[in-house]
């Protein structure tokens, strides 16, 4: 099909458009590879980047028919300058789709459509400018529904209005924005993520500390009694003496409830207690839970793909570097990772003989052996510390003993973890990320451990010891504990970094500067915030400790972190790691918070003179008492109702059990179909790409063919083509001057 | 809300809020780090709409691109020519892509288009030659930037036409959930 043009041209244009294996909702990106040599046309992709002698394709706007299809279409949509009437048409009668397309959505779904239009700024506001003109005239037509549609658009058009200024105040009072600027232009994207893991938990913080101050303790204070104690200093280390008998601690709070004038508003505090620790531990799950997803979704797309990962080092330069020297660093980084790369791929052929299998295996196994040991062995010497502490306090009676056992524990968890870290001296890893897991593995296990040994001292000895309000006792030694991890924390920053600067700058300068422990960092943020939760029930101020807390060590880390601290010299994957950050502050950190909540509460005897839930035989009993006092008054009897048949009953949990195991199930396969679909279209892509081989090698053949039977009649225009590519050149010289269309039906019959 | 500006009109800068993923407040502060630039050539009133381009040398002196080592090449996507000068609308298009709101896909496209060298719609093996150098500023030898171009093209190329495509890119990406956070300027 040669046309007799001025320049016989013939372009192969494959599209790419699988015919039987469709998947509905996949956008089915129809991208015209053009394999063509054009010798007085200019190819031009789109007006972002057209050549600078075509200015006429300025003049026209070029829309692609769907959103999904424009972002291929607006790189590879062809403006010949010879061929311009079907262009132009087929230009026009595209743009008409995209506003068609646009014109039924709701007004919040067309801005986020029309910004995420890969166009410049003057064509998305033309764009925008004809949808609203054509939505008009639409609106024009139907007279009936002109009154509703005006008042639902002015509603939808304020609503915007509102979060647009809510946005704003927001971003206002957003904390530390420059601060996190200037820190990740000198370290990049990994280091940030840690300070906005130390924000986003901070958050937390704030929220559960308004929600306790409103609702328990400014009533409390309402109430208070008169503190009859002495305060010394010591106090703000130790939790005891003065701040036994304030709003700080449970024994404090009065289970009565609380009349003011006349009895026209009662203020139930049992109630209040208990609901407002469940509303903010139901709040952070559900939070938790929805930010899980949120990352899961975005970084887990398809973790059977696992490239070498040179691609993702050449394409993922982190543009949020702009320090002079940090970028110079960071291309110094980058060509070491790139050799050690290239190296790695080149040695990846090399197997390793079952000797040397065999030692790698067992030095695995050693590791995890010792590991797992010294964290056990740790565990137990804090429940026998624990065990013994009461009798040593009963001996000595300085008030500052009872710092003590959180001093051990902070030792602990300053030593350990550095331990850990020496294994990699004797290990070694296939892939560098199985190392980082494997660390923060064990760490989270020795951290968990614990906290865990303590929550089971703390329930089973001294809850059931009979002493006199033992949940007081167990929020001083949580608020002990967070303390000295804070204390620790700092001690850390501002000695141990400085040191370690002095001694890499001055004394073994080989050592240079040390690198930021990402993972530690956040390990030890995940572990206080643990703390935080469990101790919010014994200790209403606890969130607002931890929010000073956060706050000062957000300005501690940041000087250090500019003093003594170089850029990271290896890639991190912030996102991925991240992911797994929040997964084990839910899994590990907050499902055991909520264990332990639950043990207390359904299984514990609260203290009999002190605190909200004095005298009753468990803590849920006061859950009870309130159901029995509503099924005496006729207007609440609905809640009843649901207490008994939802909350309270065996059958309905066993139904709603079942029901989320079949839809799990069923979402199951449809991943599982969804992974086989991608497979399958993978292996097309890669047919695709052979049968275009294929046809370019027979169109040369036939090309050549024909050169030699008349070889007067074809003029040979060469285009000076820039691109030394070697294959493309081929396929330049291959296809030059030849142009077929052919559609894919006929070329794939595998599909 | 009753902000009191006299740069752009009430609809000029309804469609900029529209347009880009930035609030009003922030159009504002962006406009002034424009007008900062080149104070004596960017009018203070925008109304009318002026045709005003901030040359390129300006734009790659602001502390957020001076030491990016594709500057030149995300001056040129986003500007109108392809040459680097950009005019306001260029401007705020730019830093709306590189935000932290622009989804995934916007992104990719205009990295797709900046690492893109030559313009052809394709990243060949002369435009990754070009970007390794840019990146390890002449560390590597030129065996091993050849070297690491034949392995990106191996690991990336899905259809085997010796270069990439932009669903080649975007595939690539969808293995690289660094890119969103990396591929981010912050003004």
């Amino acid at each position: 099909m040669l046309s007799d043009d001025q320049v016989n041209e013939i372009i192969i244009e494959v599209e790419n458009v699988p015919s039987r294996v469709v998947p509905e909702k996949t956008p089915v990106n129809s991208s015209f590879s053009m394999v063509s040599s054009i010798s007085d046309v200019n190819v031009t992709d789109s007006q972002s980047f057209s050549s600078p002698h075509d200015k006429k394709s300025k003049q026209l706007l070029r829309f692609s028919t769907s959103l999904n299809e424009s972002f291929s279409q607006a790189l590879h949509s062809r403006r010949s300058v010879g061929i311009d009437t079907p262009c132009t048409s087929h230009e026009n009668i595209q743009g008409q789709k995209l506003i068609a397309s646009l014109i039924p959505m709701t007004s919040r779904d067309r801005i986020k459509a029309i910004r995420n239009q890969p166009r410049t700024m003057e064509e998305k506001r033309n764009l925008r400018k004809m949808v609203d003109k054509e939505k008009s005239k639409h609106s024009h037509r139907m007279f009936e529904l002109n009154c509703c549609a005006q008042c639902l658009s002015s509603i939808s058009r304020a609503y915007r209005r509102s979060k647009n200024s809510l946005s704003e105040l927001l971003d206002y009072i957003s904390l530390w924005q420059k601060t996190l600027k200037v820190i990740g232009s000198k370290f990049g994207t990994s280091v940030l993520s840690y300070f906005n893991f130390l924000r986003w938990l901070l958050k937390f913080n704030i929220f559960s500390f308004i929600v306790t101050f409103s609702f328990i303790i400014i009533p409390q204070f309402t109430v208070a009694e008169k503190n009859t104690l002495q305060f010394t200093g010591l106090e703000l280390l130790t939790g005891a003496g003065y701040f036994r008998d304030t709003v700080m601690y449970y024994g404090f709070y009065t289970n009565s409830t609380i009349r003011h004038g006349n009895g026209r508003a009662s203020y139930n505090m049992q109630l209040a207690y208990i609901f407002t620790i469940g509303a903010c531990l139901i709040i952070c799950f559900f939070s938790l839970l929805f930010s899980m997803a949120r990352y899961f979704r975005n970084n887990f797309i398809n973790p059977h793909i696992y490239s070498r990962g040179i691609a993702k080092l050449i394409f993922c330069w982190d543009f949020t570097v702009t320090n002079e020297t940090a970028v110079k660093l960071r291309q110094k980084n980058l060509s070491t990772e790139i050799r050690e790369n290239l190296s790695e791929i080149l040695q990846e052929n090399v197997k390793l003989t079952l000797n040397q299998q065999l030692i790698r295996l067992s030095a695995h196994l050693a590791a995890w052996f010792v590991s797992t040991g010294v964290a056990v062995a740790c565990c137990v010497a804090v429940y026998y510390l624990a065990e013994n502490n009461s009798e040593f306090l009963k001996n000595h009676k300085d008030p500052g003993a009872v710092l003590l056992l959180p001093f051990i524990v902070s030792c602990i968890n300053l030593a350990v973890p550095r331990l850990y870290s020496l294994f990699r001296l004797v290990e070694r890893y296939e892939m560098p990320r199985h190392e980082v897991y494997t660390l923060l593995i064990r760490n989270i296990f020795l951290k968990i451990s614990i906290i865990g040994i303590l929550c089971y001292y703390w329930l089973n000895i001294v809850a059931q010891a009979g002493e006199e309000c033992w949940e007081t006792l167990i929020g001083q030694e949580i608020y002990r504990l967070l303390l000295m991890d804070f204390v620790f924390s700092l001690a850390d920053s501002f000695l141990g970094e400085f040191l370690r600067r002095l001694i890499g700058m001055q004394f073994i300068t080989s050592l240079g500067l040390q690198e930021f422990d990402i993972a530690r960092n956040v390990l030890e943020l995940i572990y206080a915030q643990t703390l935080v939760w469990i101790g919010t029930f014994f200790c209403p101020l606890l969130p607002f400790i931890q929010m000073i807390t956060l706050f000062i060590m957000f300005y501690v880390k940041n000087i250090s972190l500019m003093m003594n601290f170089q850029p990271p010299s290896k890639a991190w994957r912030a996102s991925q790691m991240m992911t797994f950050f929040i997964f084990l502050l839910f899994f590990p950190s907050f499902t055991g918070v909520l264990c332990t909540l639950a043990i207390t509460i359904w299984r514990l005897k609260p203290s009999a003179d002190c605190g909200p839930f004095r005298g009753l035989p468990f803590f849920i009993h006061s859950i009870y008492g309130w159901i029995d006092s509503l099924s005496k008054r006729p207007s609440y009897l609905w809640v009843v109702w649901i207490y008994q048949n939802l909350i309270g009953s065996v059958h309905f949990f066993f139904i709603l059990t079942l029901i989320v195991l079949i839809i799990t199930y069923l979402y199951w396969q449809i991943t599982e179909g969804r992974k086989i679909m991608i497979r399958l279209l993978h292996e097309q892509i890669i047919n695709e790409g052979k049968d275009k081989m294929f046809l370019i090698e027979k169109l040369t053949k036939l090309q050549d063919m024909e050169k030699r039977a008349n070889t007067s009649s074809f003029t040979q225009e060469r285009r000076d083509v820039e691109q030394p590519g070697a294959l493309y050149v081929k396929e330049h010289d291959a296809a030059f001057d030849l142009r077929f269309r052919r559609s894919v039906q006929e070329e794939n019959p595998k599909a | 809300m009753g902000n009191k500006q006299t740069v752009f009109t009430h609809e000029q800068l309804e469609a900029y809020q529209d347009c880009t993923f930035f609030t009003r407040k922030e159009i504002m502060r962006l406009f002034y780090r424009y007008q900062d630039l080149a104070p004596q050539l960017v009018p203070l009133d925008y109304t009318s709409c002026p045709d005003v381009k901030v040359p390129y040398e300006l734009i790659s002196s602001m502390p957020e691109l001076k030491d990016n080592p594709f500057r030149q090449r995300i001056a040129q996507v986003f500007s109108e020519d392809g040459d680097g000068h950009m005019t306001l609308d260029n401007f705020l298009d730019m830093f709306s892509v590189m935000s932290e709101m622009a989804p995934r896909d916007l992104k990719a496209y205009y990295a797709f288009k900046i690492y893109d060298f030559n313009n052809d719609g394709y990243i060949c093996a002369w435009d990754l030659e070009q970007t390794v150098t840019k990146l390890t500023r002449g560390e590597l030898s030129a065996e091993e930037v050849s070297l690491v171009c034949e392995k990106v093209l191996d690991e990336a190329d899905g259809d085997h036409d010796g270069r990439l495509s932009l669903e080649d890119f975007q595939n690539m990406i969808l293995r690289a959930p660094d890119f969103l956070s990396t591929f981010h300027i912050r003004i």
